[in-house]
């Protein structure tokens, strides 16, 4: 560790983050969903201000209105296509194949290359409106260069049935890093792909075995109760899946450069899993309590809604002295608020004790040459983040 | 400098150190913040860099940046100046001296643009309205006629499905499907005498539901769903025949599969709307509108046309439209499902009429179930 080495703190509360996303989360519901704008602008700014490289924090800048503004460009675009084009599918589908699935498929196949450009456009944003140190980051324009390399690295990836998974990692990421720019600096994606060979062998082995196995009993090869291997081998290979996410990550940042800048990443993937098992048991048990709680004020509420023990909705319909917007209104509520938790725990629970981790395990070297690092242009960028709104590619956050 | 002879409650003289960044480039620089109080009107905060160059940035055109994640410190910017940060951390003397000195922190900026804003808010809203109004009812018509009957009845079942799963109160399981045998066959033995007298390209289907809506509809492809409701609240077999005509009047139309086809167009877009957020919303939003599906007041009067002459031609009296519209909409404060859906029509007691004077005309009906028959149907979902 040299002068010149910046270590990164983390310093964002849970108490702080749980009371902003449970207040923007319920504001976007009385908002019918407006709110959500400046629900992503808030917590953006939240998790971007806990991050201090070298203790001066990371500064998102974006604006609701742009965000706004964004999303209703998106629907002017969309909306033919999702309408129109999507009717049609679903006409020909059932006409020549009595059934959706090929509606579906054509659909989400017409608009993958649409996913992939609205996943380069919204880094290309958000990147915009970050700033460290007074200076902007930045991407450039390369959009559909990315949604049709994207496109060919999973053609590849799947028609090798996974095995070319590191080569798409780490080039779609050499794409993005070579495009990325911090003021006048511009980054630079080093090293090879097979560098991340080492982590996937596992994910291969174990994803290998479960298929051959689910196939053994599928065409009655092995007996079902073989299926119970699953229960060591689907877990193994989520867990081995982690381990190759973290560990491209840190292989990857550790060849990021930007004029004589170096990052120096080493998250744990131990840690990583932990917080990831924790944070959703956690929230598992909440849920647990949470259904369990309505069930119980239901039956309090509605005595005859038991019978013999049981819940049984038939008999406890006729029992509603409630006029039924009243209950319209009861369901609803409920509806929203169990979503509403759900994504206030997640923040909670799970993507703020993982991006504190990888934070806080992140160094940068060679900070002496920040003082190089000039101001770039502001990136205007009309449509913000609109398509990708507006395909709910929402991403963590 | 003009002299300024302070009164009562002087200020402290201001004098801090700070973290600066100028927006120009990376580098922090360590400066020193006074208060220059001389202007007489405007406090302006002085900004003294290494190299002794002064920034000055008048009180009231400073903001605090929100939503910070620390508690140590505050980020102070300059409204105008969208580059340039003002650090002060773990010095609260220096953070209460200009937070009580910056009157305007927390104003907002004023949006930029709104003209911009509400045009495209304005042409989201015409192309989502376009589309779901004009695009998709036309389209909709069209291709409604031009779907294959196997096409149509294979809609028709993934539509009844997602019926099923849409009404289901408890989030557990699709809504149960009442298989009473008895009960049953009775029902196909009157699909069997109405059917005869159609012409159809595919069978009919019908199905009971265990639900308490009091109500009946076609979906594409000759699928009709009574809900238990409906069987609960009929007093005769002849009830239950004629709003089975009236719905098979919708299937011969393919009235069902051209509000089908218009909501399978329309969840997509809504959706687009309100973001996933409300996706469970948008789809049962459209369930309700299949359910309780309001035809133009033509469809309407072609399928009870239809019904009454399929009843009469089957030797079933077409009198239980009559009985049962009436005795639903009398004495009920708030109608549901067909009640409503009947009373909400313009020419409700011009189809009650219309219904009686075909039953008028009918001589030589013949009950439309036996009296088992009868029992066993109206027992069909116990």
């Amino acid at each position: 560790m040299s002068i010149s080495d910046l270590q990164t703190e983390f310093v964002g509360r849970r108490g702080h983050l749980f009371w902003l996303s449970l207040k923007t989360s319920v504001l976007t519901l009385l908002t019918l969903g407006f709110y959500r704008f400046w629900m992503k602008t808030r917590i953006r700014r939240f998790y971007w201000s806990a991050i201090r490289p070298g203790g001066h924090p990371l500064e998102y800048v974006g604006e609701p209105i742009e965000k706004l503004l964004g999303f209703l460009i998106a629907v002017v675009i969309l909306a033919f296509y999702v309408g129109v084009v999507n009717l049609l599918l679903m006409f020909a589908s059932f006409s020549l194949f009595q059934q959706n699935t090929f509606a579906y498929v054509i659909s989400f196949l017409g608009v993958l290359p649409i996913l992939f450009y609205a996943r380069y456009r919204a880094r290309r944003y958000i990147l915009a409106r970050t700033r460290w140190r007074g200076m902007r980051f930045g991407l450039n324009k390369g959009a559909w260069g990315y949604a049709w390399r994207a496109m060919l690295h999973w053609m590849l990836t799947i028609g090798t049935f996974g095995i070319m998974y590191p080569r798409q990692a780490f080039f779609l990421e050499k794409y993005l890093t070579d495009r990325t720019t911090y003021g006048s600096a511009q980054l630079h994606q080093g090293g090879r792909w097979q560098m991340l060979y080492p982590y996937m062998w596992w994910v291969i082995i174990t994803t290998t075995v479960s298929g051959l196995i689910i196939w053994g009993v599928a065409t009655d090869t092995l007996v079902p109760q073989d299926l119970w291997l699953l229960v060591v081998l689907i877990p193994a290979a989520l867990a081995s899946f982690i381990r190759f996410k973290v560990q491209a990550f840190r292989l990857m940042a550790n060849q990021k450069t930007a004029g004589g800048i170096s990052l120096h990443s080493n998250p744990k993937t131990g840690k990583i899993i932990r917080y990831y098992l924790l944070g959703y048991t956690l929230i598992g048990v909440f849920f647990l309590a949470y259904f369990f709680a309505l069930g119980f004020t239901a039956v309090f509420a509605f005595p005859d809604c038991l019978q013999d023990g049981q819940f049984s909705p038939s008999t406890c319909s006729n029992a509603y002295d409630l006029p039924t917007w009243v209950m319209t209104a009861i369901s609803v509520v409920i509806y929203f608020l169990t979503f509403i938790l759900w994504s206030v725990l997640k923040h909670v629970l799970v993507t703020l004790p993982v991006m504190r981790h990888y934070a806080e395990t992140l160094e940068i070297h060679g900070a002496l040459n920040l003082r190089h690092v000039t101001q770039s242009t502001h990136d205007e960028f009309t449509e913000a983040e609109g398509f990708s709104d507006a395909l709910d590619l929402g991403a963590a956050i | 400098m003009s002299q300024i002879i302070h009164v009562g409650g002087t200020p402290a003289t201001f004098d801090a150190f700070a973290d600066f960044f100028d927006g120009h480039t990376a580098r922090k620089h360590r400066v020193r913040l006074n208060i220059d109080n001389d202007l007489g009107t405007e406090m302006v905060l002085l900004i003294t860099l290494p190299d002794d160059a002064v920034l000055r940035w008048p009180v009231n055109n400073i903001r605090l940046v929100r939503d910070q994640a620390a508690k140590d410190g505050i980020v102070l910017r300059l409204y105008d100046n969208a580059l340039a940060r003002l650090v002060i951390r773990d010095d609260t003397s220096t953070e209460r001296g200009l937070l009580a000195r910056c009157p305007n922190l927390h104003k907002r900026a004023k949006v930029k643009g709104r003209l911009r804003i509400a045009t495209w808010a304005f042409g989201a809203v015409a192309s989502v309205a376009l589309i779901i109004l004009v695009f998709i009812p036309i389209m909709a018509n069209q291709l409604a006629e031009l779907l294959p009957p196997e096409g149509e009845r294979a809609f028709g079942e993934s539509t009844f499905e997602q019926i099923r799963a849409g009404l289901d109160e408890t989030g557990l399981e699709p809504l149960r499907i009442c298989d009473g045998g008895a009960g049953l066959v009775a029902l196909n033995r009157l699909r069997f005498r109405l059917e005869d007298q159609t012409e159809l390209p595919y069978p009919l289907t019908v199905h009971v539901l265990d639900y308490d809506l009091i109500n009946a509809f076609a979906l594409p492809g000759g699928h009709i769903v009574f809900f238990r409701g409906l069987i609960d609240n009929a007093e005769t077999p002849e009830e239950v025949a004629s709003v089975f005509a009236h719905e098979i009047g919708h299937v011969v139309h393919r009235d069902p599969t051209r509000i089908a086809l218009r909501s399978a167009g329309s969840i997509g877009v809504l959706g687009l709307l309100f973001g996933d957020f409300a996706g469970g919303t948008v789809v049962s939003f459209l369930t309700g509108q299949m359910v309780e599906a309001t035809y133009t007041k033509e469809a309407e009067s072609a399928a009870d046309d239809f019904a009454h002459d399929i009843l009469a031609k089957s030797g079933i009296s077409p009198i239980g439209l009559a009985t049962l519209f009436e005795r639903l909409t009398e004495g009920k404060e708030e109608p549901t499902g067909l009640a409503k859906h009947f009373m909400t029509h313009p020419a409700a007691g011009d189809r009650i009429a219309k219904a009686r004077k075909a039953a008028a005309k009918l001589t030589d009906a013949t009950p439309a179930m036996t009296k088992p028959e009868w029992k066993a149907f109206k027992a069909v979902c116990n």
